[in-house]
């Protein structure tokens, strides 16, 4: 069997056969040699290679986060799309909330020019405020929430036309 | 202990008022919860005795609600409230509303904290005391007064809220130019998170230490400190990892600041728990009062581990009227403490808070190793609180070893679901500064401006481990010789009369 993670932008390929007890795993050209000690809900211990290690996992919406020697790991499903998603987020006028939050003020209107690096709305969070700047300077096209709004991660904010 | 309370309220939410329950359930008091939508199934919630739906999600409607707080206490009998930091603790306005109602509010009194409220009052009021303070202005906060005022401390100065706290409507301005928008935005924001604009101004003090206080006096007019914490490790004005003793504090200067601590105490004829916070001049081994906390820090546990006081139990017998039965000299530090805070935070994203549910939570453990934490595995981490996760705290016999300690237990400590500040913590702790103790209150910001977690790519353990774990997710949900059991259509899984070929 081949599976396939994306971490970050990196796609990492990994066939696993079963050989009775236990387990090959072959990432990048290279095999390892497994075996299951112990598997309860959410973690697992293996003889890898000889050596016993541990891991912790939790799996949610596809994605499966894995804690191994103190650091912990997000390996989702590969999506092809990812750069070509970054790219559009750097060079648009589309400003979007980096995190949940609550708008508190809009100090621009519809219609306004704007500078790059201009505050176009003050969302708070967990008792911060976060400053939503112009990423380039353009004409305000439209702003899609209101003040006293709950807005989602990545939700559209304001609309630049540079 | 025969006239402590039977059942308190505790006006708090997350890890500190898992801490106060526990400290009531060790002196056989009964708990009250209170919680918001949000919380339904927090685990105050569920670790209380009683526990009472005081409203919607936003703060404002529910730990902030005075009214529905009292009715709760009210409605379940409690004698006392306890409110825990933040939310309610320092308003002195709800301190009168309890006492009013006949209940006692454990924490200082009414009067003690409006004047340590007011941050330009409690300047004057430690002047006239005999307690250092930061050269400054807090008269007039027009503009034209502030930049007169800036030019004779000399920049650069600090804007603060004469109400703030947490680093919020503060502002550094290093030159005049800068004035006039750092008043606004400090004064906007002061408006906002205290409903006061009113501003003060500061000198700054650039290799400055923050350095501060555990004050505890019972309703005897006697009063202790507990000695000092290090909380030079902040970013965002917001505190990351404390520890005690300071490293900068030799005993020349740690008593002079005990006895400048209580000074200021008594000055205000100070009761329960509380701290002072200095800054202290790290060339000049000077020091100055910055502010006084009425209320219990969230980095009190260290305090607690090095000298064996446990000061929420302490602050719920004093409130009931017993009598400290220690005195100064009494008290001794022993050891080393830290406390690193934990927060669900996005290093991929400028360290905002993150949201989502905690997958996995498994907290370190071992010898000299406490957490306090208000979660558990599969709790929802919410936009509308704080996203401290867990404090850890480690004690040892000495700082080195009480870091060696932290490192292990922060590499013990699993988080999954959420991004946290883990890696930078785990940073902070090897750094040569931190180990030789030379952290100031602006190294955190400079040391690791344009910070990035480092991407590393997952050793083939981890790999093999998804794809094994996949395999086995996948083997369970397919109908294969081996593992009938998932074959919802085979007849020897009917739990029902069927037959083959049954008479008619």
């Amino acid at each position: 069997m081949i599976y396939r993670y994306q971490l970050l932008d990196h796609v990492y390929e990994i066939q696993l056969e079963r050989q009775g007890d236990h387990y090959l795993a072959t990432v990048d050209g290279e095999t390892f040699q497994l075996e299951i000690l112990n598997d309860s809900p959410g973690q697992l211990s293996l003889r890898f290679q000889g050596k016993p290690v541990r891991l912790y996992w939790a799996e949610d919406h596809g994605q499966k986060w894995i804690s191994f020697d103190g650091c912990t790991y997000l390996l989702e499903k590969p999506t092809p799309k990812t750069n070509q998603l970054d790219q559009m987020k750097q060079k648009s006028g589309l400003t979007r909330a980096p995190m949940p939050a609550q708008v508190q003020a809009i100090p621009i209107h519809s219609g306004d020019i704007v500078h790059a690096g201009e505050t176009l709305m003050l969302l708070e969070a967990m008792k911060m405020e976060i400053r939503i700047t112009a990423p380039i300077a353009g004409k305000v096209f439209r702003i899609h929430v209101e003040e006293g709004q709950f807005v989602r991660r990545d939700e559209l904010l304001v609309e630049l036309e540079g | 202990m025969g006239n402590l309370f039977n059942k308190i309220l505790i006006a708090n939410r997350g890890e500190i008022a898992v801490r106060i329950i526990r400290a009531c359930r060790e002196l056989d008091i009964s708990t009250v919860a209170v919680y918001s939508d949000a919380d339904q199934t927090a685990l105050h919630v569920r670790l209380a005795d009683e526990a009472v739906l005081i409203g919607p999600s936003s703060v404002e409607a529910s730990y902030l609600d005075q009214e529905k707080i009292l009715q709760a206490a009210h409605q379940t009998g409690a004698q006392a409230i306890h409110p825990g930091y933040g939310f309610l603790s320092e308003n002195a306005d709800f301190a009168q509303a309890v006492k009013d109602k006949g209940l006692v509010f454990i924490g200082p009194s009414v009067e003690a904290i409006a004047a340590m409220g007011d941050k330009a009052r409690a300047r004057q009021r430690m002047q006239t005391a005999g307690v250092p303070v930061i050269p400054g202005y807090q008269d007039q906060d027009d503009f034209v007064s502030f930049q007169a005022a800036a030019e004779e401390i000399g920049y650069p100065v600090l804007v603060k809220a004469a109400a703030g706290g947490g680093g919020k409507g503060m502002r550094l301005v290093w030159e005049a130019g800068e004035l006039a928008s750092a008043m606004a935005a400090a004064r906007r924001e002061a408006q906002y998170a205290f409903g006061n604009g009113r501003l003060i101004l500061e000198a700054y003090i650039p290799d400055a230490h923050h350095i501060e206080f555990q004050i505890l006096g019972d309703q005897f007019g006697h009063l202790i400190h507990l000695y000092e914490r290090e909380c030079s490790i902040q970013r965002r004005h917001q505190k990351i990892i404390e520890e005690t003793p300071s490293p900068l504090l030799d005993e020349n200067l740690r008593t002079e600041m005990g006895l400048a601590a209580i000074t200021a105490a008594v000055a205000i004829d100070y009761t329960n728990a509380g701290t002072i916070e200095f800054i202290v001049d790290s060339m000049r081994k000077t020091f100055y009062f910055l502010e006084m906390n009425t209320r219990l820090q969230v980095e009190h546990p260290i305090t607690e581990m090095v000298t064996g006081i446990d000061i929420v139990q302490w602050q719920l017998k004093i409130a009931a009227g017993e009598q400290l039965p220690f005195s100064q000299s009494n008290i001794k530090q022993r050891g080393h403490a830290i406390e690193c805070r934990l927060y669900a935070e996005d290093p991929e994203n400028n360290f905002l808070p993150a949201t989502g549910t905690l997958l996995r939570l498994i907290e370190p453990r071992g010898p000299g190793i406490r957490i306090d934490s208000g979660f558990t595995s599969g709790d929802e981490i919410t936009v509308h609180y704080d996203p401290l996760i867990a404090k850890i705290i480690t004690y040892a016999e000495d700082r080195p070893a009480a870091i060696y300690k932290m490192q292990s237990a922060l590499r013990e400590c699993v988080v999954l679901g959420l991004p946290t500040n883990w890696q930078i913590l785990i940073d902070v702790l090897s750094t040569d500064e931190f180990l030789n103790g030379l952290t100031n209150t602006t190294w955190f910001e400079k040391h690791f401006e344009g910070w990035q977690a480092p991407r590393c790519s997952p050793p083939p353990e981890v790999l093999a481990a998804a794809a094994l774990t996949q395999f086995k997710l996948d083997g369970r949900q397919s109908i294969t010789p081996e593992n009938p059991a998932m074959d919802q259509y085979s007849p020897w899984h009917m739990g029902n009369h069927f037959r083959i070929g049954e008479p008619k």
